[in-house]
């Protein structure tokens, strides 16, 4: 504070000046010299040094800053006689704060308040304090103490708002709303309340109670004028009264607020509730979600008696025919939609009929028809309407066409509508293609018909008829659907970026183009697009679920890497300083804010997508360091082994989840990240409206992180297995870790095949079975991954274990070895042979081979490494005087085939890839484009393409105006065609490079092996020849122990055993 | 239909998104908090029938000045709810709250020079005028107009709410350690305000 400044642990603050200046240009060097001088003068002051270590840690050096405060806050503790300022507090707080120490920052003024009791100043530091930690007991008390000291409304709040989080966010129960509502009655008794938040706040902790009586009663007292805004107050009015079951004059109170607001919707459904004595908009846990919020108001079928309820609806009829007649204002909604929901509740009430409805449909069109909202605001009321009657409506739709607006726009808009209106009963979906195929046509032509209405519109303006491309683009993709016909595919693509050139900001058409790019198999032209997007902030949390998903499973990890990187940046800064910002709400006296803000912290963190996110981060780091295990090792140490992850996995069933994806804006195709309707045949529904998928949704990201979370310690504990199998049979008594890891392993195993639908010794006969061909690769059904990361595993765990397998089958234990490989070589050739090039078909079976060889291939990879490290007896693992036994030259036999067999496969994979990519580029462009050709009056693909190409010669400035023109200029095809060819390239080079490290891993490993070979002849040789030649045991000993070196003893070896050969009758 | 009423913590997803959908730049979440936390009556959003938001108004009151104003710091409209009135009807909520609640005396906003809709719904439906232009204020380099509207001051009942500090802020700061936390909570301020 500025008075404090003065002098400042006991410091001049001429001296200390420069040093805030420096920091606050940061030049931390020049804070760091001055902060130098000033310690030289006063060695012993806590405030120079709090200075000092917060340059430091400005600077990055964290563990001398973290000393220097350490320090500084000892000899604040030391010496009682320098006053405990708040000055040298504030700054120790900075810094612990930002060392993630706020334990040490809460720790300095808890002593302070213990030393000063009575410092208001060093009271609200601690109660800062405590709220960075999220401590609302604390909280609570120090507010409480600071009211008690000098009796002020707001710190009574403090405490009150810290007692609400206890029962919000904390476990507190309802005796604490007891204890608040007396805080409150207390101080209301003996000051009054003078601020409107301290009444809201009183309010609700009545409301909590269901004590909505008393509630109402103070509002409608003195204290009620403290809410200035009328509205504000009639609403808290309308919801007791409802709430305390008084609707009548809930009702009465509604209706003067539609008479001050017509327009409010919310409003209006509260006093049909009330008329209707219907309570259910009220209840607690009523459905509210901004981000995926339901269409249509839940609501009971009225208990009333028909009469009455005849009698309530005219009344309602009655009022919105007066609020219609009262508002001039053109814009005004309200009153005519509401008609709509009263005929949906006579409906809904056995009362109403499907005429009416429709009617009332076709009075709200001719008024609003023309409105880009139309089709959203009347959507839940033709989800009651009868599919014969939705034709009817649509017939009327349609009649309209022949008288059109005479306003351009207006008719443009409505026929709009009508197409948005087919579209969304279904009826679009269902005619046959070709009639479907004329459709789009006559959207394209419209788009091309309107485009002069946008001729003066700036830029960033949304241009009139842009919606009819993204509908152009949903018909073109059924028709795909239908057909499987690639051109009606291509034709989408080429539709969008068509409107893209005309005007680049429309990201409508940019998620739909980053979602067919991504179906197509070109992820990286999708993540450019995505890119475009500009994701930012909360942003990366409700939009990102567009592109992540496909990320997860491409060869594009330097993007992955940042897409991850930048969204747990996000989230893990904002709970850092979200605490912060709290404060601004106290000292602002928003206290029903420090809830909402503290609950939506909560939201946040139980994100699933933060889950997520966090799991495949370290999913990703574990793929790309595969090829090293001493890389690998590195990562697995900083994953703590992996054991945290396997804590989530063991929790994630009990854990609440929050859903913050924004699916809305996602295409029909596929509604949320689990679905993709395109990769299953034609069903012949239109899947308008979208389903909700929130349950089963939910289910499934318990699943999948359940299953991921285990792989780095199943991986942490292979890499042991297989080296422990080794070690053992040279160092007898290191068995005890090894069968520790053994059952742990075993475990997990045992988890892993449950998540799958089986026990394990099930699980190991699937695995076999289909290996050995008895059975097909069909029943790993859509887990293909998992089980073959299973078998790689089981593998691991196999080599280190006494139990065999399978009891009733001998043999199969040495055999898994064999097993995976074939697994891994059969699945990966399949999936070879199927993909054909991207000009015949979308590639949707790459991301599963890109699975496969940055998955369960380089796992299987690391254990290979393992054998291979802890076998042989060179390097640091060398092995004295050890000699191989049989289980480690089985052991070593499986690894030799299995490089091998692994090598050859990646080679094919390489070779594959080379085959896409050395294609001629103009011969792949040709292919795309000669999909669309066709003329005109053809069937099948290329019609709506051959609209806008032929739109190109008629631009002229003066219709069109000269950006259009301009930007038009630029427009090409082959340039399209290109840039997906290229993309192509770049993923799959990408991909390139990941084999190609493979193969250079897995054949540098062979080399070892073979060089290591003359070791193991140097180990094996002696012992044989004791044993069966004891001359050539001798001479071995005699000759070469002392002098040659291990070259030279393989070639004594060599020679040896040739002469002895030679020797032999 | 269009429900206009105060923002809540909530609504800031789909206000985000609504942003990213209406304008070209992006601000930062912290400074969205920073209205909410400090100003949580001028933040209002429209919601539409089936409880989608479709625009939103940010507003805050200048804390360093010894006049009482206002300021509008970002306004949006979803492309599909445009030309419906959501726009004037935000401004006049946060306005209302404004001259109610905080007894301004005056608003004032930026916006871009090019944004020709924008300029006409202030100055012929709200009434604000050209106070200034302010040399490339956007980060792209746009030049801004400040602008202004008076309002009617003090004459309502401006409530007790604050004992001390300025006429609009809270009180001052009871953590003073450095002035450092209030720029770092407005970091961005400038270049990335915005309305249109």
């Amino acid at each position: 504070m500025a008075s404090k400044f003065g002098l400042a642990g006991g410091i001049p603050e001429r001296r200390v000046r420069p040093i805030w200046d420096a920091i606050d240009s940061r030049q931390f060097k020049n804070a760091l010299k001055h902060s130098t001088s000033l310690l030289a003068k006063c060695p012993n002051s806590p405030y120079a040094l709090a200075l000092k270590s917060l340059i430091l840690e400005r600077m990055g050096k964290s563990d001398e800053a973290l000393s220097v405060c350490l320090n500084a806050k000892d000899l604040l503790y030391k010496n009682d006689s320098l006053l405990m300022d708040d000055l040298t507090l504030s700054t120790l707080q900075i810094v612990f704060q930002r060392l993630d120490r706020l334990d040490l920052a809460t720790g300095c003024y808890e002593y302070a308040c213990s030393k000063f009791p009575s410092n208001l100043d060093l009271m609200m530091g601690l109660f800062n304090c405590y709220v960075r930690e999220y401590s609302f007991v604390k909280q609570q008390q120090t507010a409480i103490k600071m009211y008690k000291l000098v009796g002020e409304e707001r710190f009574l709040l403090w405490a009150v708002c810290s007692i609400q989080l206890q029962v919000f966010c904390g476990n507190g129960g309802e005796k604490l709303a007891m204890l608040a509502e007396g805080l409150l009655k207390k101080h209301v008794a003996s000051h009054s309340l003078h601020e409107p938040e301290a009444l809201i706040v009183y309010i609700s902790i009545l409301e909590q109670q269901a004590r909505y009586g008393d509630a109402l009663e103070i509002l409608s007292g003195k204290l009620g004028s403290l809410l200035i805004i009328e509205v504000d107050k009639l609403r808290i009015q309308g919801k007791l009264l409802a709430r305390s079951g008084d609707y009548a004059t809930g009702a009465d109170i509604y209706e003067k607020i539609l008479e001050l607001c017509p327009d409010d919707w919310e409003c209006f459904l509260h006093y049909l509730g009330c008329l209707l004595e219907d309570g259910s908009s009220w209840s607690n846990g009523v459905h509210n979600d901004p981000i995926n919020p339901q269409k249509s108001v839940d609501c009971k079928v009225s208990q009333l008696p028909d009469e009455v309820f005849h009698s309530r609806i005219s009344t309602s009829l009655a009022f919105v025919k007066k609020l219609q007649a009262d508002t001039s204002d053109d814009f005004i909604r309200c009153p005519y939609l509401a008609i709509l929901e009263i005929e949906r509740r006579k409906k809904l009430h056995g009362k109403g009929n499907d005429d009416d409805i429709v009617e009332a449909l076709m009075l709200y069109f001719l008024k609003f028809g023309h409105l880009a909202s139309f089709s959203s605001d009347v959507e839940a009321f033709l989800q009651v309407l009868t599919p014969d009657k939705k034709m009817e409506f649509l017939a009327k739709l349609m009649k309209t066409l022949d008288s059109p607006a005479t306003v351009p726009t207006k008719a443009l808009g409505q026929s709009i509508t009508i197409f948005k209106i087919q579209e969304l009963t279904g009826n679009l979906y269902k005619l046959p293609v070709l009639e479907l195929e004329s459709c789009a046509v006559q959207m394209v032509k419209m788009y091309c018909k309107s485009l002069p209405l946008s001729k003066d519109l700036d830029p960033q303006e949304s241009m009139h008829g842009e919606e009819l491309l993204s509908m152009v683009c949903n018909v073109l993709v059924q028709l795909f659907w239908r057909t499987r016909h690639l051109g009606y595919f291509i034709e989408a693509i080429m539709v969008l970026e068509f409107g893209l050139t005309i005007r680049r900001y429309i990201w409508q058409y940019k998620i739909l183009l980053l979602h067919l790019y991504s179906h197509l198999g070109v992820i990286s032209l999708a993540y450019e697009w995505y890119k475009s997007l500009d994701m930012k902030n909360i942003l990366m949390e409700t939009v990102s679920h567009h592109i992540l998903p496909q990320m997860l499973v491409s060869p594009l990890w330097g993007d992955l890497n940042n897409l991850l990187k930048d969204y747990l940046k996000f989230m893990d800064d904002h709970f850092r300083e979200s605490a912060d910002l709290t404060f601004l709400a106290y000292r602002h006296r928003n206290y029903s804010k420090v809830i909402e803000f503290v609950q939506f912290k909560e939201r946040l963190q139980r994100s699933n997508q933060y889950l997520v996110a966090r799991v495949e981060t370290s999913v990703l780091q574990l793929k790309q360091k595969a090829d090293n295990i001493e890389e690998e090792e590195d990562v697995l140490k900083n994953l703590n082994s992996g054991v945290h992850f396997v804590e989530l996995s063991n929790e994630i069933g009990s854990k609440t989840l929050t859903f913050n994806e924004d699916f809305h804006s996602r295409p029909w195709w596929t509604p949320t990240t689990e679905k993709n309707y395109l990769l299953g045949p034609f069903e012949g529904l239109s899947y308008c409206p979208k389903e909700n998928l929130t349950k089963e949704r939910e289910e499934n990201v318990r699943r999948v992180v359940e299953k991921k979370s285990l792989l780095p310690r199943m991986i942490y504990l292979s890499i042991h297995s297989a080296s422990a199998s080794l070690k053992e049979s040279v160092e007898e008594n290191g068995s005890k870790s090894g069968s520790k890891i053994s059952s742990e392993l075993k475990f997990l195993l045992e988890h892993h095949a449950k998540m799958l639908g089986y026990s394990l010794s099930d699980a190991v006969e699937v695995v076999m079975g289909v290996s050995s061909g008895v059975k097909s690769f069909e029943a790993f059904g859509s887990d293909e991954i998992d089980w073959i990361n299973f078998a790689v595993f089981l593998n691991a765990w196999n080599l280190n274990s006494h139990e065999p397998l399978q009891p009733d089958r001998d043999q199969c234990g040495r055999g898994i070895w064999h097993v995976v490989d074939t697994l891994l070589v059969k699945y990966i050739s399949e999936k070879i042979k199927s993909m054909e090039s991207l000009v015949c078909s979308p590639r949707v079976d790459l991301p599963i081979l890109v699975q496969l060889v940055t998955e369960p291939l380089a796992w299987h990879g690391l254990v290979i490494q393992s054998c291979v490290r802890s076998s042989l007896p060179s390097g640091k693992k060398k092995k004295k005087g050890g000699s191989m036994d049989q289980h480690s030259s089985l052991v070593l036999n499986g690894v030799r085939d299995s490089i091998q067999s692994l090598c050859d496969i990646l080679k094919e994979v390489a070779k594959w890839i080379r085959g896409q990519i050395d294609r001629p580029e103009d011969e792949s462009v040709e292919n795309i484009l000669s999909s669309l050709r066709k003329k005109e009056q053809d069937e099948g693909p290329g019609r709506v393409f051959h609209v806008l190409e032929s739109l190109i010669p008629s631009i002229n400035e003066a219709e069109h105006g000269g950006r259009i023109c301009q930007e038009l200029k630029t427009w090409s095809a082959l340039d399209v065609a290109r840039k997906i060819v290229t993309g192509d390239s770049t993923l799959l080079s990408q991909f390139l490079n990941i084999c190609e490290s493979k193969i250079k891993s897995f054949q540098a490993l062979k080399q070892q092996i073979s060089s290591d070979i003359k070791c193991v002849l140097l180990n094996v040789f002696p012992l044989i020849s004791r044993h069966f030649v004891p001359a050539l045991g001798a001479a071995y000993d005699l000759e070469l122990l002392p002098y040659l070196s291990a070259t030279e003893r393989v070639e004594w070896i060599v020679q040896a055993l040739h002469r002895w050969t030679r020797s032999l009758p | 239909m269009v429900c206009i009423r105060k923002a809540t913590m909530d609504d800031l997803l789909a206000m985000q998104a609504c942003n990213l959908l209406c304008l070209p730049e992006n601000y930062q979440m912290k400074y969205f908090f920073y209205h909410i936390l400090s100003w949580p009556h001028l933040l209002h959003v429209a919601e539409d029938y089936n409880g989608r938001i479709v625009g939103y108004v940010l507003a805050k009151m200048e804390e360093e000045s010894s006049e009482c104003k206002g300021h509008i710091t970002s306004l949006a409209v979803l492309r599909t709810h445009r030309k419906l009135g959501i726009a004037t009807k935000l401004m006049t909520a946060a306005q209302t709250a404004m001259e109610q609640v905080f007894g301004a005396e005056y608003v004032s906003l930026h916006v871009r020079k090019s944004n020709r809709a924008a300029f006409n719904l202030y100055t012929e439906t709200l009434g604000y005028k050209i106070h200034d232009v302010e040399a490339k204020y956007y980060a792209d380099g746009e030049d801004a107009y400040d602008m202004r509207k008076q309002l009617k001051g003090k004459e309502s009942h401006h409530h007790h709410h604050h004992h001390g500090g300025g006429c609009c802020s809270g009180d001052p700061r009871p953590m003073g350690a450095r002035p450092e936390s209030k720029s770092e909570a407005k970091a961005g301020t400038k270049a990335e305000s915005k309305t249109g």
